[in-house]
């Protein structure tokens, strides 16, 4: 373009003193068109740089880690997983890494015109290209993208701390989650919803294990002088096989759950409806007595729990008193605040609390299956504060309940006081 | 005399707005960029209407811009020699004639569409709903009313995105929107109705075909607005009864469904 | 610039440049130059400022058209400046990239470039006043534009980012904050930019009746105005009466989002996955507000285009307006039909759809007088002597493209189209052709026709040509092709509609558009290099360089202040051009009458 233009310029000129009446030398013009257009050639071809995997600097701030350590685990993890444009799946991990190429990398079609970068097309402005909650649309989302680094998943077949199985999160990029902005995803087709939830399992590991790195550190023994060993060995045992295992395992380790006891719906919903006031399940404490999800609210889920409660430190080492320090301590005091302040300020959002479900909207963010609601009591939900009630309730108790709530959105409105507009009749 | 180039020069240029702007109509067509396959028993209305309207712009069109080519032509400055421009200041009649023929055919195309119009937005059928479309931020919750037939009750099927209808039988949508504006669009049935929050809006169509086609959200909804995307499924009414069992079935699951019915 | 008010009258020629003059303190700088009360240099600032929101509202779009053609793929020049996760523009990105390129593009380029600078710069002169009727009024209307400009650019450094809801605003998407990123600080700056740009328009609007009704020249009855002080006046009436309905919608939008009220959320909605808190109001409130402003804004944005190509092609045509009455009549009347249409940006939006078929007829009826325009156009072009100066060129191609602008219309206008195209990519040709088209073909026609009295030289002939060649095969590649996009149903304001199998197809077709839309805002560079250098190095202008009849030729130029040296005294309206038996082809406004001459009586 450079080249072209002074050439068009030249020849414009050349051509415009045989038709041109005012006669009049052209050189300004000239000028401001050739300056013109190189500025228009250098800022429009300069390229945006690649992709890349942010560090987990929340955690690295609060494991006080030094930044040769830093760069050690993002170049280890660079090693072991790739790019967010080149993902690498070792055998280990047990992931697909033709999947994971169809979900990875930029947007663009392939040769035989099929549509890589899926997950930067669909996912990242919501979850982040690292997976971590905090693409750039996330800030005005309620409730927040999931991270997945931590490897917590709320909706599941599982026992509570289990991973999902691959199914489980198939059926939620299918259903999307009703009542957050996580849209459905089903219309994709099952092979880019398959590679998508891949990519997201290889997301969910890949961070897993920087933070299993991250906290390593402080087992280190003197001699290996702060850094973490490069052996293979060390690397598949103690960092990834700890977290591709739970993946692989939680495949087989679905709920059983028994069949539905044979009682009459009514009974059995009043039955749920006694053991949701009794104290026994105690549903009443956070979803209210009106069901409405009016009770404790001043609780967190664990992803804000851990911004939250960190941030909290911060702010009271922020007040800790200095003047006994020697003069290094205190350099390193300041330093680990400012870097503190920094990851809170950039890398994690505004911790905000967690509201118990309002029951009578009809609107379950885990599934309106009987089935959901059963994995739901029985397991409780990972990372938030509702408690498993395997230990308590009796398989049919929590079949009772299930039906109790399942019949709360047409319960007539009047009786205990529910706002009107809050009921399912009337507002779906 | 060359003059009179720079004049031939912008009259062709002006000429190619009629020629090619028929041209890229014509060729339209031909390479699919032009009105979706139509499989609603109104949609030929609109279709016809749309061509009749561009048969008639079409001609004003052409005559206009023909007429405007025509005359920068001619009366180039440098065709005309030493002639004067003609002083005129204008003609009652030519201004009569452009005002009435412009009136009749304006009011005739008025009055010809007000059935079509009528038959999509306001003669209702008398039914109840087949299906509640819950239009939300960025996607479209669908409620079927289940056997009794009556929404809001236990039976309901709640499903999303994923629209099914029996084909030619008359389809009762209520709509309704729970945040914002959306528009529920269905390029292939040639509907289109603004979601209201606050409103419940009924939208009604018959398809003539089986098929699977786009559902688009029309109306800026916020930032996700492009991934609002569902789909409509015409089908035989016993596909559909089967299809509507079995969606029901699976939201009663009191067990896990094999690996390979999710997948 | 610093030509305007320093030559003596008389004096046209040779005018003496500022910095000839003896040092001067900086108040008189400021009184002249930056607080001037002036209405050419109130004029010229309107005309500078509007022509770098210009380049901005330009450089928007093509941001807005990268994304339609390449989705997330990597943005050239903002996506450095707005970086984001690998390249890519975040979808509200997009969205307030449309919203902003639509503001811009309407509120601080178009409303202003017409009635602002062309209002200011033409008014006194054409009508034989040496100001306006409010000098200091005037003055205010240019600096309520400046809260505009900060409100409006500010926005997008904010956190959330700009207005992201469409320019036309619609509530609940607006009303509530949550709803979408820009509809936090960057809606309510919108709001605040668009009042401030309303006060402007109201202080300009008033300024212009008073000044056209009361201060016209001896002989200058209503009838002997040129058209272009008719749809300036015209403009003026309808910004008077439409203006404070947006006014008001404003406060009341602006109200809901921080005070609670309730005027457009309605019960119960949950947005974001929250219940709002007030309820009781009607979304569909807002739009009618809405376009019973922005509807005759539309007009509002483009009969002062329509006046000033009449101006010109009558004085490139050399030839008499055809059917001055008509077209006189065919504005007022498309401004009385303005303010009964607005339903029809409605039809599929849940009004009542016996309200749509009323709107429909309406709508079919405001046809009429633009058809009768576009023949009196046809009629003035025919018989002429044209010359083709680049300002005709301009003027002819308003009305070629008019003419596309004008027949889209009547798809939409017809309820049952409207259905399948309304909010789809026709509609977006639709009024790219009226307001881009046609309104700033106009409003280039314009500058290259009036720059010798602003800045007493002319343009480059040549570079003009060039200028409107590239303009207008870039314009109708980028355009036209966008009817037959909406003819598939193609919709509007998605960041990315190719995951719709219906749509799929239409990529290559978008590129196209987006390489001619790249061409259309590279070529402008032409546009400014001669504009600036014509400024500075053109050649020197008579009084009356194109041997027009209106009365701003028997000035200066640049006129000086008081812009007239002889009172001018009108004779006849302004389009005697090639009058039998008088030896010139065009016979002033203020030439007396010689014994003989025929001149229609008017």
């Amino acid at each position: 373009m450079t080249h072209f233009l002074p050439f068009l310029v030249t020849a414009m000129n050349r051509h415009s003193t045989f038709m041109c009446r005012n006669r009049f030398s052209l050189s300004p013009v000239a000028l401001v068109l050739t300056v013109c257009g190189s500025l228009l050639f250098v800022s429009g071809c300069g390229k945006t740089p690649a992709a890349s995997f942010r560090p987990n600097m929340v955690e690295a701030a609060k494991q006080r880690l030094k930044p040769e350590q830093e760069e050690q685990v993002a170049t280890i993890l660079e090693a072991m997983f790739g790019t967010p444009d080149n993902p690498i799946a070792m055998p280990e991990t047990g992931l697909d890494i033709g999947k994971l190429r169809l979900a990875a990398g930029p947007v663009h079609s392939d040769i035989v015109g099929r549509k890589n970068g899926l997950f930067r097309e669909h996912c990242s402005h919501c979850h982040g290209v690292t997976g971590d909650g905090m693409g750039p649309t996330a800030a005005f989302l309620n409730p927040y993208p999931r991270d997945y680094r931590p490897g917590w998943f709320k909706f599941k077949s599982t026992e509570r701390a289990d991973k999902p199985t691959h199914g489980d999160l198939v059926t939620i990029l299918n259903n999307g989650i009703y009542g957050t902005s996580m849209p459905s995803f089903e219309l994709l087709g099952e092979a880019k919803v398959d590679a998508l939830v891949e990519y997201v399992k290889y997301l969910s590991m890949r961070g897993e294990a920087e933070l299993n790195m991250m906290r390593y550190f402080f087992e280190l023994d003197d001699e290996d002088e702060g850094k973490l060993p490069e052996t293979r060995d060390f690397l598949v045992e103690e960092i990834l096989l700890p977290v591709a295992e739970r993946w692989q395992e939680a495949e087989d380790a679905v709920i059983e759950v028994p069949e539905m006891p044979e009682v009459d719906l009514a009974e059995s919903i009043a039955m749920g409806k006694e053991l949701f006031y009794g104290n026994k399940a105690n549903c009443v404490k956070c979803h209210g007595v009106t069901a409405l999800g009016d009770g404790q609210a001043n609780d967190y889920d664990d992803w804000n729990k851990v911004v939250k409660q960190w941030s909290d430190e911060v702010q009271s080492s922020h007040e800790v008193s200095t003047k006994e320090m020697s003069r290094e301590e205190k350099a390193e005091h300041r330093e680990y605040l400012a870097r503190a302040d920094k990851a809170l300020a950039g890398d994690a959002l505004e911790p905000r609390t967690i509201q118990p479900r309002n029951l009578r909207q009809a609107i379950y963010r885990g599934g309106r299956r009987p089935i959901d609601f059963y994995y739901r009591i029985h397991a409780g939900i990972n990372g938030a504060p509702m408690p498993a009630a395997a230990g308590t309730l009796t398989p049919d108790e929590i079949w009772h309940v299930v039906n109790y709530i399942r019949s709360l959105p047409y319960e007539f409105d009047g009786e205990l006081g529910a706002d009107r507009s809050m009921v399912a009749r009337d507002r779906l | 005399m060359r003059n009179r180039l720079a004049g031939i020069f912008w009259s062709i240029l002006f000429l190619a707005v009629p020629v090619l702007g028929v041209g890229v109509f014509a060729i339209a067509p031909s390479i699919d960029v032009w009105l979706p396959k139509d499989v609603s028993s109104h949609g030929k209305e609109i279709d016809s209407l749309f061509y009749f309207i561009l048969a008639l712009t079409g001609i004003v069109f052409i005559v206009t811009e023909m007429l405007l080519f025509w005359f920068i032509w001619k009366y180039d400055a440098a065709a005309r020699g030493d002639e004067k421009a003609t002083y005129i200041h204008g003609s009652h009649t030519l201004e009569v004639i452009w005002t009435i023929i412009p009136a009749v055919t304006m009011l005739f195309l008025a009055i010809y569409q007000m059935n079509a119009w009528a038959d999509m937005k306001m003669r209702r059928p008398v039914m109840k709903p087949t299906v509640e479309v819950v239009a939300r931020q960025f996607e479209w919750r669908l409620r079927y009313p289940g056997p009794d037939g009556d929404l809001g009750t236990p039976d309901d099927l709640f499903l999303v995105n994923d629209l099914h209808v029996p084909v030619d039988e008359d389809i009762l949508i209520q709509l309704k929107s729970m945040d914002v504006l959306h528009s529920f669009f269905l390029p292939n049935l040639r509907m289109k109705q603004d979601a209201v929050p606050g409103m419940k809006i009924p939208v009604w169509f018959k398809a003539t075909e089986t098929g699977q086609y786009d559902l688009v959200c029309a109306e800026l909804c916020g930032w996700g607005h492009y991934k609002m995307k569902g789909r409509i499924t015409i089908e035989s009414r016993e596909d559909y009864d089967a299809w509507l069992e079995a969606k029901y079935r699976e939201q009663e699951a009191t067990q896990p469904e094999p690996m390979d019915e999710i997948l | 610039m610093s030509t305007v008010t320093h030559s003596s009258p008389g004096e046209s020629t040779t005018v003496a440049p500022a910095s000839a003059a003896k040092p001067r303190p900086v108040s008189e700088f400021l009184s002249t130059y930056v607080f001037s009360k002036d209405h050419k240099v109130i004029g010229l600032q309107f005309l500078f400022s509007t022509l770098v929101w210009f380049l901005i509202g330009g450089l928007l779009a093509l941001a807005v058209r990268w994304q339609v053609a390449w989705p997330w793929s990597d943005v050239p020049v903002l996506g450095k400046l707005f970086a984001q996760e690998g390249g890519q523009m975040s979808p509200e990105f997009y969205t307030m990239l449309f919203t902003m390129h639509a503001t811009v593009m309407i509120f601080l380029v178009i409303i202003p470039i017409l009635a602002g600078a062309f209002g200011n710069f033409l008014i006194p002169l054409m009508i034989g006043a040496d100001d306006m009727a409010f000098p200091t009024l005037n003055m205010l209307s240019y600096w309520f534009m400046w809260p505009a400009f900060i409100a409006f650019g500010a926005s997008f450094f904010v956190e959330g980012g700009a207005a992201s809801s469409g320019w036309t605003s619609y509530p609940p998407l607006t009303t509530n904050p949550a709803a979408s990123p820009g509809s936090g600080m960057g809606q309510t700056l919108w709001l605040i930019g668009l009042t401030f740009v309303g006060v402007s328009s109201m202080l300009g609007s008033v300024n212009y009746m008073t000044t056209i009704i009361l201060m016209r020249a001896p002989g200058m009855t209503m009838f002997r105005l040129p058209m272009t002080i008719w749809a300036m006046f015209i403009t003026a009436l309808l910004q008077a009466f439409a203006l404070p309905v947006l006014t008001a919608a404003g406060f009341m939008q602006l109200f809901d989002r921080s005070i609670g009220t309730g005027f457009f959320s309605p019960e119960g909605s949950m947005i974001n996955n929250e219940l709002t808190g007030a309820g009781g109001g009607q979304p569909l409130l807002w739009q009618h507000l809405f376009w019973f402003y922005s509807h005759p804004a539309v007009y509002i944005m483009i009969l002062p285009a329509m006046g000033m190509v009449s101006d010109i092609m009558t004085c490139f045509a050399r030839k008499p307006l055809f059917g001055y009455r008509p077209m006189v009549y065919s504005i007022a009347g498309i401004a009385g039909l303005g303010f009964i249409v607005w339903g029809h940006h409605m039809f599929i939006s849940g009004m009542n759809p016996a309200l749509g078929m009323t709107f429909m007829v309406s709508t079919m009826m405001i046809a009429l007088p633009s058809a009768v325009k576009t023949f009196n156009w046809l009629g003035t072009l025919w018989g002429g002597r044209i010359q083709f100066t680049t300002a005709m060129l301009f003027s002819v191609s308003f009305v070629s493209m008019f003419i596309i602008g004008g027949l889209s219309g009547i798809f939409m206008a017809a309820t049952p189209v409207d259905i399948f195209i309304h909010d789809t990519y026709f509609i977006v040709a639709h009024f790219h052709y009226v307001l881009f088209a046609g309104t700033a073909m106009g409003v280039w026609g314009a500058i290259y026709f009036w720059f010798p009295k602003m800045f007493g030289r002319t343009m480059n002939e040549f570079w003009g040509k060039v200028h409107f060649f590239l303009t207008f095969i870039f314009l109708n590649g980028t355009f036209f092709t966008m009817h037959i996009l909406g003819a598939v149903g193609f919709p509007r304001r998605l960041a990315d509609a190719y995951h719709y199998e219906t749509f799929h197809h239409l990529q290559p077709m978008n590129a196209f558009m987006t390489y001619c839309a790249i061409g259309m805002v590279a070529c402008q560079a032409i546009f400014a290099a001669n504009f600036f250098w014509s400024m500075f190095y053109g050649p020197k202008a008579g009084r009356n360089p194109w041997n027009s009849n209106g009365l701003e030729w028997t000035a200066p130029s640049p006129p000086g202040h008081g812009n007239f040296d002889v009172q001018p005294i009108v004779y006849r309206g302004p389009y005697e051009y090639s009058v039998p038996g008088c030896e010139k082809d065009h016979l002033m406004q203020t030439d007396p009458p010689v014994e003989g001459m025929v001149v229609a009586a008017h």
